[in-house]
């Protein structure tokens, strides 16, 4: 539990968290509020050998494949949609045999953290039987229902070390509030030893309380204001998705490692000292504005995805 | 093209648009995924046209009854959540699935097998891993969960490599099973198997359409006006049977094909299609 007043810290701190080897669940989804700051910070702290859990996700399991720092996948999905189509980093890295291949399925990896939530060694699903994730988890077992006589699998509890988010608003005690949709935030924030949270803004209390707590403050190890911290994923209704510059990522990763660190690594992360010189590297204020801009008409918000 | 013959015509994704929506049971609740817009696209028209009262949930945002502002290549979107009536969390879809209250879900794979077994996690045997796919979300819990699954895919007909190796979608055998068909890989029945969920009762694809025998296998049901029966079969990695009264794919009508245009207006739903696919369109009657 974390008590303590004040959990404002700054970015550097906050993702020092996080050690090398740790399971880590990574919040939002697609390309919904990743905490893409953190991560770039992640990749500048050189922190490895990570395992990672969770549902449906994009450029950010890919960004830190192609940057070495994962050990283990045990996503549920990883690309870029009809977007871009495949994560290009992260196939590299499977079939080259850097990253270790667990992949799971959403309502498994949900029942495997409700059971860390609610203290049980583990939950049962009637699902996953008869697939090959039977030979690719070992550790799931089947059981004959003592009720019913009906044959079940269960799954283990999963307590990831850490799970890392990005929120609109908290409070300095760390409460969380998140708008629209919280995919699987509040159940890794449930069920992880730690929660370190990039946030937009951070406001008093009075004002956090009318909008909302979507995850309580004692959940919460740390927080850092970090305003565009899911660039170039959307923080609707702050932000849209920036789709130019994960095209010209998705390119960067296309033609090979080399050129992924040369033209993505090195001037969107390496050269960047901290998260301000990030914005000015994508463009400023000025692309910051266009993002922004999304709900003024439908034209404008859909030029944003051509 | 001028608008006026446009208007005479429906493409091949219109088409597939129309037939996955025909699989929707109106008043059920049914779950379109991501990654998916020829079947988001297909919710959306049924909701407006024989399904109604359709509890349609979004996928990735989970949103209800949406009316998007415009198709986007990425699902987790506002446009795509836009004028939602309530929302979903991730475990409460799920549990309705688990507890019989899906209707319907709708799934794709890379490798799709006779029984509708369909694999989106990796090519490579024996341990060998060839080629990481994307992987399933939660496709895997929901083909043994939702009552009905509706299979599609726009990439049936084969083309060869540059060393001249045909890659079929519709396989003898997955390399991986993530969902499960009609019947396990080995031809174990799914009457064995404890699912609360019947199983896949249709693939729609970019030749045809199939339904579910008896048997589990799957049988050719209809074809379209530039395919024929040879030609899926020359393009299916294993032998099927003919439906008796194998017919041709009715085409949509001119409201429906107005409607998917007014949803999608940046054609999201022909990067599903092959390019030489975006090109085909049947004549309206």
């Amino acid at each position: 539990m974390y008590a303590h007043a004040d959990k404002r810290c700054p970015i550097t701190e906050l993702v020092a968290h996080i050690k090398n080897g740790d399971c880590l669940a990574i919040g939002g989804g697609l390309s919904w509020r990743e905490p893409m700051a953190a991560l770039r910070e992640l990749i500048r702290q050189d922190i490895n050998g990570l395992k990672l859990v969770g549902s449906a996700h994009g450029i950010d399991v890919d960004l830190l494949c192609g940057a070495g720092r994962v050990a283990v996948s045990a996503e549920s999905y990883v690309g870029f949609e009809q977007d871009f189509g495949m994560a290009i980093n992260y196939r590299r890295a499977c079939e080259a045999g850097f990253v270790k291949v667990e992949d799971n399925c959403c309502y498994t990896l949900v029942q495997q953290l409700r059971a860390a939530i609610s203290g049980l060694p583990f939950m049962p699903i009637r699902s996953v039987q008869g697939t090959d994730f039977m030979q690719l988890h070992p550790e799931f077992k089947t059981m004959t229902c003592p009720f019913t006589g009906e044959p079940l699998v269960l799954v283990p509890a999963l307590k990831p070390d850490i799970a890392i988010l990005h929120a609109h608003y908290a409070d300095r005690h760390g409460n969380l509030h998140i708008e629209g949709p919280p995919v699987a935030d509040i159940l890794f924030a449930k069920a992880s030893a730690k929660v370190i949270a990039t946030v937009e803004e951070i406001i008093p209390h009075q004002e956090l309380a009318q909008k909302g707590v979507t995850i309580p403050y004692f959940y919460v190890t740390a927080i850092s204001e970090v305003p565009y911290g899911a660039h170039p994923t959307a923080c609707y209704p702050h932000y849209a998705y920036d789709r130019d510059h994960t095209a010209h990522y998705y390119q960067a990763a296309k033609r090979g490692v080399d050129n992924f660190r040369d033209n993505y690594l090195k001037p969107f992360i390496h050269d960047c000292k901290d998260h301000e010189s990030y914005i000015a590297a994508i463009g400023g204020k000025t692309r910051l504005a266009q993002l922004e801009q999304w709900h003024e008409s439908t034209e404008q918000w859909m030029q944003l995805y051509e | 093209m001028n608008n006026a013959a446009n208007k005479q015509t429906c493409t091949l994704g219109e088409l597939m648009i129309y037939h996955i929506a025909l699989s929707i049971e109106d008043g059920i609740l049914a779950f379109h995924g991501f990654g998916s817009p020829l079947v988001q696209l297909a919710l959306h028209l049924a909701k407006q046209s024989h399904a109604p009262n359709l509890i349609l949930v979004a996928g990735a945002t989970y949103g209800i009854n949406p009316t998007p502002a415009f198709l986007t290549p990425t699902t987790n979107d506002f446009a795509m959540n836009r004028g939602a009536e309530c929302h979903l969390n991730i475990e409460e879809l799920f549990d309705l699935a688990a507890s019989g209250r899906m209707g319907r879900m709708f799934l794709s794979g890379l490798q799709i097998d006779r029984w509708g077994n369909m694999n989106v996690t990796r090519l490579g045997n024996d341990g060998r891993l060839t080629l990481k796919l994307p992987g399933g979300g939660g496709g895997c819990n929901l083909s043994c969960d939702a009552d009905h699954v509706t299979i599609w895919t726009a990439a049936h007909r084969v083309h060869a490599d540059e060393k001249g190796r045909r890659r079929y979608r519709l396989v003898e055998r997955c390399d991986f099973v993530t969902s499960v068909g009609q019947r396990t890989a080995e031809g174990l029945p799914r009457s064995g198997m404890p699912y609360r969920g019947l199983g896949p009762d249709c693939i729609v694809t970019d030749l045809g359409i199939f339904s579910f025998h008896g048997d589990g296998h799957a049988q050719l049901r209809a074809i379209y006006p530039d395919t024929s029966v040879e030609m899926v079969a020359e393009n299916t990695g294993f032998d099927f049977p003919v439906a008796d009264n194998l017919a041709t794919a009715e085409l949509p009508n001119v409201e429906m094909i107005e409607f998917i245009r007014r949803l999608d207006p940046m054609k999201i739903h022909e990067r599903e299609l092959s390019l030489a696919d975006r090109g085909r369109s049947f004549a309206l009657k």
